[in-house]
């Protein structure tokens, strides 16, 4: 929530403007991947831009390295593995919240969270502390790093996607999360919005659609009106509901649970004390995630740190019975989102899948009987929402457009009344921006000040709402009753509260100290900017090479180990003489400057290794590690 | 809800009727209504206005969210009436209680009894299905008696416009428009009363 000077109600002309201004990109900051995009000026499509990687998908992982550097993306996501104690994932889980709310998520996931933490959490990477926001700028600072690179100019202004079912102080910190990356969020987006811009672009649909949007962390689900006018297109959203803490991580951790129980009870390994391990598990259950979303059966082998080996199989039916209960709970929200927009599922034209977790078969055929028609499955789930980001960042950008995006506020807002009753003033699904002004007094003469408490959340008691803000009117002395101040609430465009107040007696301005719930102030971002710029130092080409580097000589090390075994008989004299080709031009590589060179040699020699790694994955104790390349064997 | 307020010194909100160029009648027509307000969309969004200055951004701000205000107090019958009485000055802030009608103190009375005996036969374990029985027929009776408040109010809110067409011709029809006023909120007070104590059975019953 921010606090907002009053705007002067001068007899402007409205006229929007038609002059242009930076370009802005479209960033989807997900849970587990985060991507950028913008509109390609030779198609005018929107289209997300790969990293040094070759992959849209930016790992949402960060690392602090022990020189001080921090690594983003899938060289952070590698380290989740070597050392997870200076690495963080899933960090979008923590944003906006106060260590009350983390309690839960600590006993899933490897947080380590700072215990003298106030009112805004931070964690620990090594021997640092970091606020959530701060790591997410990390990794907007990444993307933003990949749309400089690609488009050969300097990028400073976005549109930033959240979930729909994000609260003020959620959106909040994703602000900060721009300010402290020195990007500009023009605007956030709700991602199932954001999806159907995307969507209907893509598909010249109009009517009634339903968003289904099951990240790795969050769920939404959004029910839009797309109407075809004569200025242009409007996406009108009608209804959004969610969770905030339901996705794909959940169904991770269950599947983890469950094998690190059997683990225990066949072996005696408690895994949960070593991260390591943890870690290996995790990647290899997600892998067994995946593979269970088009195969019926699973084999799953593990080698434990003792020697042993850990083997199961889990079937899609088993899978399906362990997760049911998490595709339950997305339905409530689904219920509740279709009541407050008046309709009935029939009355939905179009389904849309968005997120990565809508790829399990058990949601596909849930939505599908819910909505009794198949769901739209053709765009990629990953990237939809990095693409509809860019759709509206063109139409930002450009100031007039021929669409228009009318969303929503997720959560009602209310302030505390006497005996902790809540009294709404701007009902959930209310189309923003939205206002309302409420007008106050004092109960006593000579009265110094009122005491606001500012809430969001459904429920009809204080305690039970998400405390958004506190602050005090102060009032000069009178009798009881003559202060009349009004306090005016505003959601603007992105979903964010701000507040001004007015002395109605003498029409100026009333001065206010907002103390959020759960914010950061003003100079401890200015702080946290000037640290990340620091951080940020090195060279984007300079650190993406040391990168390369530090990755090719593992696998050259690994490669002439791999070749030294007898299992490389089994390989042909050719296949031998390319090993060694592509492992010299790579070693040529790294002695020069180019980090792309270096990526593209370390690629042709994991390909060319292929043969070696699968034959080293053949003998015995190797078979649980199937699918992995050689440098990680 | 609340009605925006307007000190001497400020200058003044435009009421929500205005904000669409209606007259200040309870009946609307609303396809007419949504098709003004994405008209007003397209030009007051804060889309439009990301690159104009800080003082059009501000004003864009303002103006598309009074809009919004405005269509979503219009779109709900009963939260129009419940703003055509506050910018009437015919409903205060504070004013508004529940109120049970008094031709219902009766049925009221009976009701808050079998609710409280249903509640001491739960914490007692004792036998429901009678009081649940009792309690939905009462529920019922509840419901058909809020469908005839809400028709009442629609027929009142007509008599309303017509006053309003009246005025329009050159007429004051001020002492109606009072007594209409007066009726409006006690129907709106009753009506609030009757649908909390239709939602408490409903608790009850769950």
């Amino acid at each position: 929530m921010s606090k907002r000077s009053s705007c002067s109600a001068g007899r402007l002309l409205l006229s929007p403007a038609v002059f242009t201004m930076s370009r802005i990109v479209g960033i989807d900051l997900g849970t587990t991947n985060s991507l950028v995009a913008y509109i390609d000026p030779q198609t005018n499509e929107p289209k997300c831009i790969p990293g040094p990687y070759g992959s849209t998908l930016c790992p949402s992982v960060v690392s602090l390295d022990a020189d001080g550097s921090v690594i983003v993306g899938e060289a952070a996501k590698r380290r989740l593995l070597t050392q997870p104690e200076r690495t963080i994932y899933s960090v979008k889980r923590l944003m906006g919240r106060g260590s009350a709310d983390v309690q839960s998520e600590l006993k899933l996931f490897p947080f380590r969270i700072d215990p003298n933490s106030k009112n805004v959490i931070r964690v620990q990477l090594g021997d640092k502390y970091f606020t959530p926001p701060e790591i997410s700028a990390f990794i907007l600072r990444e993307l933003k790093n990949w749309a400089e690179a690609a488009l050969g100019e300097k990028v400073e202004r976005a549109v930033v996607t959240v979930p729909a079912y994000f609260n003020d102080a959620q959106r909040q910190a994703t602000k900060d999360a721009g300010k402290i990356a020195d990007l500009e969020i023009v605007r956030l987006v709700n991602e199932p919005t954001a999806a159907a811009l995307a969507y209907g672009l893509h598909e010249k649909q109009r009517g009634h659609v339903a968003v289904y949007d099951l990240g790795g962390g969050t769920f939404d689900i959004s029910v839009l009106k797309l109407i075809s006018t004569s200025e242009g297109d409007i996406y009108q959203v009608l209804a959004t509901n969610g969770d905030t803490h339901l996705g794909g991580d959940d169904i991770d951790n269950l599947l983890q649970s469950l094998v690190r129980e059997k683990i225990r009870q066949e072996h005696g390994v408690d895994i949960s004390t070593k991260p390591e391990v943890a870690q290996e598990l995790r990647k290899a259950l997600i892998a067994a995630k995946h593979q269970l979303s088009t195969e019926s059966n699973v084999d799953i082998r593990f080698p434990l740190p003792n020697g042993a080996v850990f083997a199961t199989a889990i079937s899609r039916e088993h899978f399906d019975n362990l997760i049911r209960p998490i595709v339950d709970r997305t339905m409530a929200p689904v219920k509740a989102a279709l009541a407050d927009a008046k309709l009935t599922p029939a009355q939905i034209e179009e389904v849309v899948l968005v997120g990565g977790t809508t790829r399990t078969p058990l949601i596909r055929s849930t939505v599908r009987e819910f909505f009794g028609r198949a769901p739209h499955t053709e765009l990629n789930p990953d990237e939809v929402v990095a693409l509809g980001a860019a759709v509206q960042a063109n139409i930002l950008e450009r100031g007039v457009s021929n669409m228009l995006l009318l969303d929503v506020t997720p959560l009602s807002l209310g302030i505390e009344t006497y005996g902790g009753a809540v009294s709404k003033i701007i009902p959930r699904n209310s189309t923003i921006p939205a206002s309302a002004q409420e007008q106050y007094t004092t109960g006593v003469d000579n009265q110094t000040g009122i005491d606001i408490h500012v809430l969001q959340g459904e429920r009809e008691l204080a305690k039970d709402c998400r405390s958004l803000a506190r602050f005090t009117l102060k009032t000069v002395p009178a009798p009881a009753g003559l202060p009349r101040i009004e306090v005016k609430f505003l959601i603007d465009a992105s979903g964010i509260l701000q507040v001004s107040a007015k002395d109605l007696r003498t029409g100026e301005e009333h001065s206010i100290e907002v103390q959020p719930s759960y914010g950061i102030g003003d100079a401890e971002i200015e702080r946290m900017l000037e640290d990340s710029i620091e951080y940020a130092e090195q060279d984007f080409a300079e650190r993406q090479l040391i990168e390369a580097r530090t990755e090719s000589e593992s696998i050259l090390a690994a490669t002439l180990k791999g070749l030294a075994t007898p299992d490389a008989a089994g390989l042909s004299a050719e296949e031998r003489g390319k090993i060694e080709a592509s492992a010299a031009v790579l070693r040529e590589a790294v002695a020069g400057t180019d980090y792309k060179l270096a990526r593209k040699r370390i690629d042709e020699l994991n390909h060319a290794t292929e043969h070696l790694a699968e034959l080293l994955m053949n003998s015995a104790v190797s078979s649980a590690l199937q699918g992995r390349k050689l440098a990680e064997v | 809800m609340t009605a925006s307020n307007t000190a001497a010194t400020a200058p003044p909100t435009p009421d929500y009727f205005s904000v669409f160029a209606l007259p200040r009648k309870l009946w609307i027509e609303m396809a007419a209504l949504e098709q003004k307000f994405l008209q007003l969309s397209w030009k007051l969004h804060p889309d439009n206005f990301v690159n104009a200055s800080e003082t059009e951004r501000e004003l864009s701000l303002k103006r598309s969210s009074e809009l919004n205000d405005a269509y979503r107090t219009l779109c709900d019958p009963v939260a129009r009436v419940e703003y055509l009485l506050a910018i009437e000055g015919a409903r205060k802030e504070g004013e508004h209680k529940q109120q049970a009608p008094p031709e219902l103190l009766e049925e009221v009375f009976e009701l808050n009894e079998s609710l409280d005996e249903l509640r001491d036969a739960k914490s007692e374990g004792g036998d429901l299905t009678a009081l649940k029985a009792r309690l939905e027929s009462a529920q019922k009776n509840f419901q058909q008696k809020l469908e005839e408040v809400d028709a009442e109010l629609f027929a009142v809110a007509k008599h309303w416009d017509a006053t309003v067409e009246v005025e329009a011709s050159g007429t004051n029809p001020h002492a109606e428009r009072e007594a209409i006023k007066q009726r409006l909120n006690e129907l709106l007070n009753g009506r609030s009363y009757i649908r909390n104590l239709v939602a408490n059975v409903q608790k009850e019953l769950l």
